[in-house]
């Protein structure tokens, strides 16, 4: 196993699908100005749920996003999402896999929960259960049992992956993670340590998610973890703020192209920042509970940081986690004070873009990594919106009002996942880097 | 750079499935040549037309004493957790840290990885809806409403894809890097090469990876047999019969630590990582390449990787699980890279079923026990080789393997091919 001595990375190209927009430029406009992307849930009726809001993607349309139409047909939401997600990057980047280089091209996901629709556990019900609802195998034999074999290849754990690599051929190294929350940032670090130890030049790397549907949403609120304000879904996700009182569930896609420095100085490209670092760390404290003093998250920023060879005193933005609920929020505060004592309360930027999205759960990392790296480019810090007042805990130096201008020589995003998991990355400004 | 000198060794592992709860049982069963495959009891398979699975066939208890814990976690996570914790407990790893200064246990546990392939899910899980969708008469708003009264608050975290790295970190306080890998079958296997790759990164120290699975469920057999994939008998990987695989179910884990760490302690060492391969054939989800690029790719890889060439192999634990097309172009890739060199090759779906998620680290983990034993068991069921597969060394009875390296294969949905390469 050859390892490189920290080969340089660069990312030149970004894709987003998000509740804020179905492009890049058309989602960061929105967070630049703090739109939110939450409303009444409009794709199922929600009405009966303890939650109605949601922050879902608006005027998709699948059959434009994805022209391959038998590739389509086994695309779930998210994978659509993914897809378009990925074709916007790899545009941008302005290079795609070709057959002579399609082996050195990688892919790494971010891929949501292996869930169910709605509509096709609707079919198992009508034909596999009793009279109270109790499932019965033997229905599925029935010889009308309408079960279909390209829904069941949707739900596959790596069916988002496999479909990703056929639309772009890449045929090198593949793999497709899932650490719930965490899983984009885990994604696009599992991406940055494949390329660092050779396995591939380019690399396409990402996450998509979407449990905006009758069972997704149902796992949330049966644990209580969605913000119930069902008569203000734009203010619903306010992260940091003292009256806060859970997360909006929002969907979509975030995508990365990932190459090599010197390849991409070789062929003129546009390079957003250096994917510089990524730190990674397991909490091991409870399920979905965060650690209050921060023990877990402290780890995986400090590896980000060193991993990246930058000093806590070159980050000037933190892309947090901040999911909206009260023990994350504190949690992570709790670890941006123990990393940065001295400049989280008065120059350090932080803001939380679920308040305007949502929390794009296994896309948030990947999403909010491009926001890292499309703050970099304009200089400027997108807006941590919904904030009346802050919880005397997360006294950090939140962007409340409008977005902040000011240069960013590195930026920072947390990820924090239910089950322990907490992914940092580190992307450095390109004019920094000094080769 | 690599370090030559930093080798990274095995020295734990654990395992379960349909053929046992440890090693040795598991051994026997590859040994005697009669399969685990067998009539099923989770649900009533008479008017099925798969009848056989490789079914765990342990208490609940028994392989996870926690009552408390069960109540959270669905049953791959039970086999998971008690695989990772067997192989824990085997390498030493966590009893040499109690050993330790508090001061430096901290450390340790930082230090200390976590890499777990899972399968991801499964769908007998949503079926704890069934019945508020039947309370609901089919409505959506009454479900919404009827939710909390109908379902467990605990479903979600019951059905999380990565249960088993948030249960055995808190348990065992592993609170190195760490990562849960949702790639279908190659869920397991990825877990040592990412994890080995972290060590030789100098991410951690010393990394427990497992990986698990329970595939085994009435859907899941539906589909697969609907799609051609799955036997009404034990599996006969690369027999000209063969005509399908059938579940197995289970989880396999091992630690991986620097060999100089390993020694330092006195552990006992059951083999040595050397390197790994892994690639996509981008055909989509279910296709496969005709002419086993995938496989011959990462064979390539992995060999390239251990700093091997294929006569330094001595067996071959193949993916073989038994489905026509599978089986053919795994022969073509092996072909391709070893010509008229190919080393025995074995698979053991037959005897334990497919374990899909957790189907390469089990492999890895009875390979590791071949090489040990110097014995390359046979495939119990086999009884013509393919004619198709050309001079393909396959073999019923078991042979000796004809050196200390082997090569596990591994495939997938997602045209997934990764191939690790270890010694013994």
């Amino acid at each position: 196993m050859a390892f490189k001595e920290k080969r340089r990375i660069a990312v030149t190209g970004i894709g987003l699908v998000t509740p804020v927009g179905n492009s890049t430029e058309e989602t960061w406009a929105a967070l630049r100005a703090g739109k939110s992307g939450a409303d009444q849930i409009a794709s199922f009726d929600a009405s009966g749920f303890s939650t109605t809001i949601g922050a879902e993607v608006k005027n998709f349309d699948r059959e434009e996003a994805v022209p391959d139409k038998k590739l389509l047909k086994y695309a779930s939401r998210s994978h659509a999402f993914a897809l378009a997600a990925a074709a916007e990057a790899l545009a941008d980047a302005g290079v795609a896999p070709t057959p002579e280089d399609s082996h050195r091209w990688g892919l790494t996901v971010g891929a949501g929960m292996m869930s169910v629709a709605y509509d096709d556990l609707k079919v198992i019900h009508d034909y596999a259960t009793d009279e109270n609802g109790y499932f019965d195998a033997d229905g599925m034999l029935k010889p009308d049992f309408p079960g279909n074999p390209v829904n069941f290849c949707r739900w596959q754990s790596n069916a988002g992956l496999g479909l990703l690599a056929k639309q772009f051929g890449i045929r090198g190294y593949a793999t497709s993670v899932h650490t719930a929350c965490a899983s984009g940032g885990q994604a696009i670090g599992s991406a940055l340590k494949a390329m660092r130890r050779g396995q591939c030049d380019r690399m396409l790397a990402g996450g998509f998610d979407s449990m905006l549907n009758p069972i997704g949403i149902s796992g949330f609120c049966l644990l209580g973890a969605l913000s119930t304000d069902n008569d203000n879904p734009e203010g619903a996700s306010r992260p940091f703020d003292k009256s806060r009182n859970g997360f909006v569930l929002g969907e979509g896609a975030g995508f990365l192209v990932l190459e090599d420095w010197e390849k991409a100085k070789e062929r003129g490209a546009n390079i957003y920042a250096e994917l510089a670092g990524d730190g990674n760390s397991l909490s091991a404290y409870r399920i979905t509970d965060s650690p209050p003093d921060g023990n877990g998250p402290i780890q995986a920023i400090q590896q980000a940081l060193g991993d990246a060879g930058v000093t806590v005193d070159e980050i000037d933005y933190i892309n947090a986690h901040g999911t909206s609920t009260q023990m994350n929020d504190r949690s992570e505060c709790a670890a941006m004070k123990a990393v940065f004592p001295d400049r989280i309360h008065d120059s350090i930027r932080v803001s939380s873009t679920k308040s305007c999205m949502g929390h794009l759960i296994a896309a948030a990392g990947a999403v909010e990594a491009a926001v890292c790296c499309l703050s970099i480019r304009d200089s400027i810090a997108p807006l941590n919106a919904n904030h009346a007042e802050t919880d005397p805990d997360c006294d950090v130096n939140l962007v409340l009002g409008e977005a902040k201008p000011g240069r960013i020589r590195a930026a920072l995003s947390n990820s924090l996942g239910f089950g322990g998991s907490n992914s940092s990355l580190v992307f450095r400004n390109p004019e920094e880097v000094s080769v | 750079m690599k370090n030559a000198s930093e080798k990274i060794v095995f020295t734990g592992s654990g395992i379960v499935c349909g053929a046992g709860a440890q090693v040795n049982d598991i051994w026997d069963v590859l040994e005697s040549g009669e399969t685990a495959v067998g009539p099923y009891s989770q649900w009533d398979g008479e008017n099925w037309p798969v009848k056989v699975a490789a079914e765990v066939k342990e208490n609940n208890r028994t392989l996870v004493p926690d009552r408390k814990l069960h109540k959270t976690i669905s049953r791959t996570d039970m086999f998971g957790i008690y695989a990772a914790e067997q192989a824990i407990e085997n390498s030493g790893v966590l009893a040499h840290r109690d050993g330790l200064d508090e001061a430096e246990q901290d450390g340790y546990n930082d230090r200390t990885g976590l890499v777990v392939g899972s399968g991801g899910g499964n769908y007998t899980s949503n079926y704890d809806y069934l019945p508020l969708i039947t309370e609901a008469k089919g409505e959506l708003h009454e479900f919404g409403k009827e939710l909390s009264n109908q379902v467990t608050p605990m479903w979600l975290l019951k059905n999380l894809p990565n249960n088993v790295l948030c249960h055995v970190g808190i348990r065992g306080q592993l609170k190195g890097t760490n990562a849960c890998i949702t790639n279908q079958c190659a869920s397991g296997i990825m877990a040592v090469a990412e994890s080995a790759s972290a060590i030789w990164n100098g991410e951690a120290d010393r990394i427990v990876a497992a990986g698990h699975d329970a595939p085994f469920e009435p859907e899941m057999v539906y589909y697969y047999h609907k799609l051609g994939l799955m036997s009404g008998e034990a599996p006969k990987p690369f027999d000209k019969e063969r005509s399908g695989t059938v579940f197995g179910e289970g989880a396999a884990a091992v630690v991986l630590e620097r060999e100089e760490e390993a020694k330092a302690r006195g552990a006992e060492i059951l083999g040595e990582f050397l390197g790994f391969g892994c690639c996509t054939e981008a055909t989509g989800i279910l296709d496969l390449s005709p002419d086993g690029n995938g496989v011959q790719r990462a064979i390539e890889q992995a060999l390239d990787d251990a700093e091997l060439s294929p006569s330094d192999i001595g067996m071959i634990c193949a993916h073989g699980n038994g489905t026509p097309a599978s089986d053919l172009t795994e022969s073509i890739g092996i072909r391709e890279v070893f010509g008229e060199g190919i080393p025995p090759v074995t698979g053991f779906k037959w005897a334990y079923g497919h374990l899909i998620g957790a189907s390469g680290i089990a492999d890895l983990v009875m390979t590791l026990e071949a090489l040990k034993r110097e014995v390359l068991p046979g495939i119990g069921t086999l009884n013509e080789v393919d004619p198709d597969m050309g001079d393909f060394p396959v073999a019923r009875t078991a042979v000796k393997p004809t050196s200390r390296n082997a090569l596990v294969i591994c495939r997938g949905f997602g045209g997934m091919n990764v191939v690790v390469v270890v010694r013994v």
